[in-house]
């Protein structure tokens, strides 16, 4: 007898495959040359639709495909958190292409894609759909980061992503076959049996550390980063903006199901692992970030050291510390996305990711450097904004769990980067521009720039609904062990 | 009732937003925009301070709205008698730092925003009973400030504006995490100083818990107040900053720190105050004497002024370190005094400079003769800054060597010599830069002489001297707010 599939806990998955299908129909029969970008606009309005139909699906939890795939207020939270991601990276796609013509509709496709697969991701609860979902995801951001073909950088940078990703996902399935055959099992259920009942053992030991090393490829921690800066530099900027935010919290997903699900029986013995990885990541990611002279390179450095500081909340193994963690995802979501706006409005009209090119941009337009700043101030994490709260809970998670020297480290680290952000700031704010030219921002860039200062300013100050609902995305969360 | 503390923080947002509003060619309208806003405010300050009863004491004027729900953590504003004293210095701070800033002419409408935010900052810290709260709003004041130095400061200003955001950052996180462990430590986990308060006093924190929380909040803060040898910061950064940031900043921004270290620090943790402040102590002397030999050594009159505030951050921290009640009234009353006497100074330098392009005081020279407006001005506050009888400065300068006297002698003793130290500074300074003959090329300079342009330099000295001959005016608050702190820490010996 086939097992009975509960297919309403699966609908946001199917009707983004029946979306993605039916753009690829949509792109076939779509005449040649079309000037209007009409798989961009249907693209959008799909997103919104599907964003509408998120909003009722809170409710809808459960188990299926015999424990395979699960629906819960974690991957709920985190599905919201993609679409939302999806919302800026259209947008970012539909103006940084258009000198690319017909050859921007398979982009908008393998977008839908990568959205699948991270959604999918979030629902995982068996290894082996975990790395059918991880390669979803990955495979597109392949040929997405090398797809400006004459571009040098581009393509260097997809090489170098295909091949350090390969290692990862071979890392990763090596891990699983230990883990198989520890466990006789990859569902996570049956997995957190077994470490609830065992006690680590050297192999076992081995098989985290090896899936750690892919999720931390996912979340670029060191010593996992290597591809960071050239992959950033080189990647279209709208897939770089994809990489530091979607793909990111999805390996954060990840991270979260594994320490504060199956693994977390073991909290002890690997909580103090985490945090001197947590230390080394930010430390090596704001120490490096202070030399770099390219903006993308600058800001895949600054994500390193982000990804640091979120290592933290897991190292606490709290309720705090998750919640912190995906308080501070959603903050960083707003502040590190309108960053990477405002670099393709700036890079469309100047031709230039060098942050000399930056000098005086406050006297040629004013949204575009005040969205900046508060970005940039955000990131550093300063008052009103959003990053200052997530890095306060995440203090505090660290803080109530004992490690005081890791809560220094980081109180090191908040200052070291904001030296960097704040040079960028001076570039912006102080410098004479080198040239008097305006940079003109079109009226529904104009809309966004503003709703996402606004979304940043507003997490930073009215923190309360924010935290409730990250708070409650870990507290429903299925194999939640602490 | 109508008037709540809230309006500290939604008038200068409201000012804030129709400046926004205004297109940056109408310069002139922002500025009085700006100082109408600025003004109200002030006028809100006197009101509350007049308004708070000092006879019943303890926090008045209290809202209270929960905010983070799940680390308890509430909007909760109120004043005690060392608040309400604070945000009399900061409405008497801001509304002269806001008439002095016509010299700006250029970005006036970022200027505005920048001062606004950083003024509602300030206030917002000062009414916050909340630490979590107090934090928020005393980071606020960080980016404005350092914006404010880059863009519209002078000679090296990048640096000194990298630098004194960089400190008072670093000092900030260091405290930030001494307020985190002391949230977890008592037990309670809530950031509301009033239930933190009523709870610690019969459930202490244990003594060995204090005695490692207490120097990070310490030094944390002690960087916002200029603490040795953390102190570098403050000479450049003031020197290089406009005009008004200086007077804002050394006059008020920099008390945050003495005001959180009384509030969480000596209040809160009264065992670890007794292990610590001895060396503080130590420390607070270096700062009067190395400051003061350094200020010596300056020919900029800005510099000297900036170490000359660094020293007398000494007096602050030796009267804090002394638990009686005429040291730590002494220590607030300084903090008062002090303030108008360095916004005075500052704002005298600044018209000075704006003319002369030059602060070196070998360079002027018998300024008095073509500005002898200014110049007494000058004069008058340099004689309050050297603790002259009649000025504020020597009323709270005599309470903190007084209550030191008992406990530190010797400290009490270097620290009398600081004063001398000032005295030789501010009359070297004067002499170079005031008097003797008058160089051709300052012929041309103009004294104040409209009422707007005398206005700030004649209300500021007009507090200086009447707090200096009413000291009673300060001391019903303060000392209805510093009784039951030293009766806490004396209880605790």
């Amino acid at each position: 007898m086939l097992p009975v599939i509960a297919w309403n806990l699966i609908s946001l998955e199917i009707l983004i495959t029946l979306t993605l299908v039916s753009l690829v129909i949509l792109d076939i029969l779509l005449p040649k040359g079309t000037k209007n970008d009409w798989l961009g606009f249907a693209s959008f309005t799909a997103l919104l639709g599907l964003i509408v139909f998120w909003t009722t699906q809170q409710s809808v939890t459960g188990i299926t495909f015999s424990g395979m795939f699960v629906s819960d207020s974690l991957s709920w939270f985190f599905k919201g958190f993609f679409l939302i991601t999806m919302i800026f990276i259209f947008v970012m796609t539909q103006q940084f292409f258009k000198f690319l013509g017909e050859r921007r509709n398979e982009f908008y496709l393998l977008l839908w894609l990568s959205l699948l697969g991270m959604c999918l991701i979030a629902s995982s609860a068996d290894f082996l759909l975990l790395f059918i979902s991880i390669e979803i995801l990955t495979i597109s951001l392949y040929v997405m980061t090398a797809y400006l073909r004459s571009d040098k950088l581009s393509i260097e940078a997809g090489m170098k992503y295909l091949i350090l990703g390969a290692l990862s996902s071979g890392f990763f399935l090596y891990g699983i076959s230990f883990l198989y055959g520890i466990t006789h099992s990859t569902r996570f259920a049956a997995i957190q049996m077994f470490t609830a009942t065992h006690s680590i053992s050297p192999l076992m030991l081995f098989a985290m550390v090896l899936i750690f090393a892919a999720v931390g490829f996912k979340i670029v921690a060191v010593p996992f980063h290597m591809w960071v800066p050239d992959v950033y530099q080189g990647a279209p900027t709208p897939v770089t903006a994809l990489l530091s935010v979607g793909s990111k919290a999805a390996g954060f997903i990840i991270l979260i199901r594994l320490f504060f699900g199956i693994f977390g029986p073991w909290h002890a013995e690997w909580s103090i692992l985490l945090a001197v990885l947590s230390a080394i990541t930010m430390c090596y990611g704001n120490l490096v970030a202070m030399f770099q002279t390219n903006i993308k390179r600058l800001l895949g450095y600054s994500s390193i050291s982000h990804a640091g500081y979120l290592l933290m909340g897991a190292a606490a193994g709290s309720m705090i510390g998750a919640s912190a963690m995906n308080f501070y995802l959603l903050g960083y979501l707003f502040t590190n996305l309108a960053a990477f706006l405002v670099i393709i409005l700036f890079s469309i009209a100047v031709k230039s990711d060098d942050i000399a090119d930056y000098a005086g941009l406050a006297r040629r337009s004013g949204i575009l450097a005040g969205t900046l700043l508060i970005a940039l101030i955000s990131l550093a994490g300063l008052p009103p904004l959003a990053g200052f709260f997530g890095k306060f809970a995440l203090l505090m998670a660290i803080i109530e769990s004992g490690f005081i020297w890791l809560a220094l480290i980081a109180g090191i680290n908040i200052v070291i980067s904001l030296y960097y952000y704040l040079m960028i700031v001076k570039k912006i704010y102080v410098d004479t521009p080198n040239s008097t030219s305006l940079i003109a921002v079109s009226l529904p860039m104009r809309l966004i720039l503003i709703l996402s200062m606004l979304a940043i300013i507003g997490i930073g100050i009215c923190q309360g609904p924010f935290l409730d609902a990250a708070i409650a995305s870990v507290k429903g969360m299925y194999l939640l062990h602490f | 009732m109508i008037l709540n503390l809230s309006l500290f923080l939604l008038l200068p947002l409201v000012g804030m937003a129709t400046i926004f509003m205004i297109p940056a060619e109408k310069s002139a309208l922002i500025r009085k925009i700006a100082c109408l806003t600025v003004f109200v405010v002030s006028l809100l300050s006197v009101w509350f301070f007049s308004a708070y009863n000092s006879a019943v004491g303890g926090y008045q004027f209290i809202q209270n709205i929960p905010w983070v729900v799940p680390f308890n953590i509430s909007y909760h504003l109120g004043i005690d008698g060392i608040s309400s004293m604070l945000i009399l210095l900061l409405g008497i701070t801001s509304f002269a730092a806001v008439l002095i800033s016509g010299g700006i002419k250029e970005r006036v409408k970022e200027y505005y925003i920048m001062f606004l935010i950083a003024v509602a900052g300030t206030y917002g810290a000062f009414l916050s009973l909340d630490i979590f709260f107090f934090y928020f709003f005393h980071e606020i004041a960080a980016i404005p400030i350092f914006l404010m130095i880059g863009i519209w400061g002078t000679g090296r200003k990048e640096y000194a504006a990298m630098k004194l955001t960089l400190y008072l950052v670093a000092g900030a996180a260091l405290a930030l995490i001494g307020l985190i462990c002391l949230y977890f430590a008592t037990g309670l986990q809530t950031f509301d100083l009033v239930q933190i308060q009523s709870h610690l006093a019969n459930h202490p924190i244990p003594t060995e818990i204090q005695n490692w929380i207490f120097p990070l909040i310490v030094v944390g803060f002690g960087i916002t107040l200029t603490l040795w040898p953390f102190h570098t910061w403050a000479p450049v950064g003031y020197a290089e900053a406009p005009t008004a940031v200086s007077m804002l900043h050394a006059g008020v921004l920099k008390k945050m720190g003495a005001y959180a270290i009384i509030r969480f620090a000596i209040q809160l943790m009264p065992e670890a105050a007794h292990t610590w402040m001895p060396i503080i102590a130590v420390l607070a002397v270096v700062n009067i004497v190395f400051c003061g030999l350094v200020a010596l050594t300056q020919r900029d009159l800005k510099y000297i002024l900036a170490y000359s505030s660094c020293s007398h951050m000494g007096y602050i921290l030796l009267g804090l370190a002394c638990f009686n009640i005429i040291g730590l009234n002494g220590v607030v009353y300084l903090m008062f005094a002090h303030g108008i006497m360095a916004t005075l100074a500052f704002a005298l330098v600044g018209f000075i400079a704006d003319q002369t392009k030059t602060r070196n005081i070998d360079e002027l020279g018998g300024l008095v003769k073509i500005m002898p407006f200014v110049g007494t001005c000058f004069i008058m506050a340099a004689l309050a800054s050297a603790g002259v009888p009649g000025f504020a400065n020597f009323v709270a300068e005599i309470m903190v060597l007084l209550g030191a006297w008992d406990q530190y002698p010797i400290q009490t003793v270097l620290a009398i010599l600081g004063i001398v130290i000032t005295a030789i500074y501010m009359l070297k300074a004067i002499r170079i830069g005031f008097q003797g003959p008058l160089p051709k090329r300052w012929e041309k300079l103009t004294d104040a002489e409209t009422l707007t342009a005398k206005l700030p330099f004649v209300f500021l000295l007009a507090v200086l001297i009447v707090v200096g001959c009413w000291p009673s005016l300060l001391l019903n608050h303060i000392g209805s707010s510093t009784k039951p702190i030293i009766e806490n820490i004396v209880s605790k010996n």
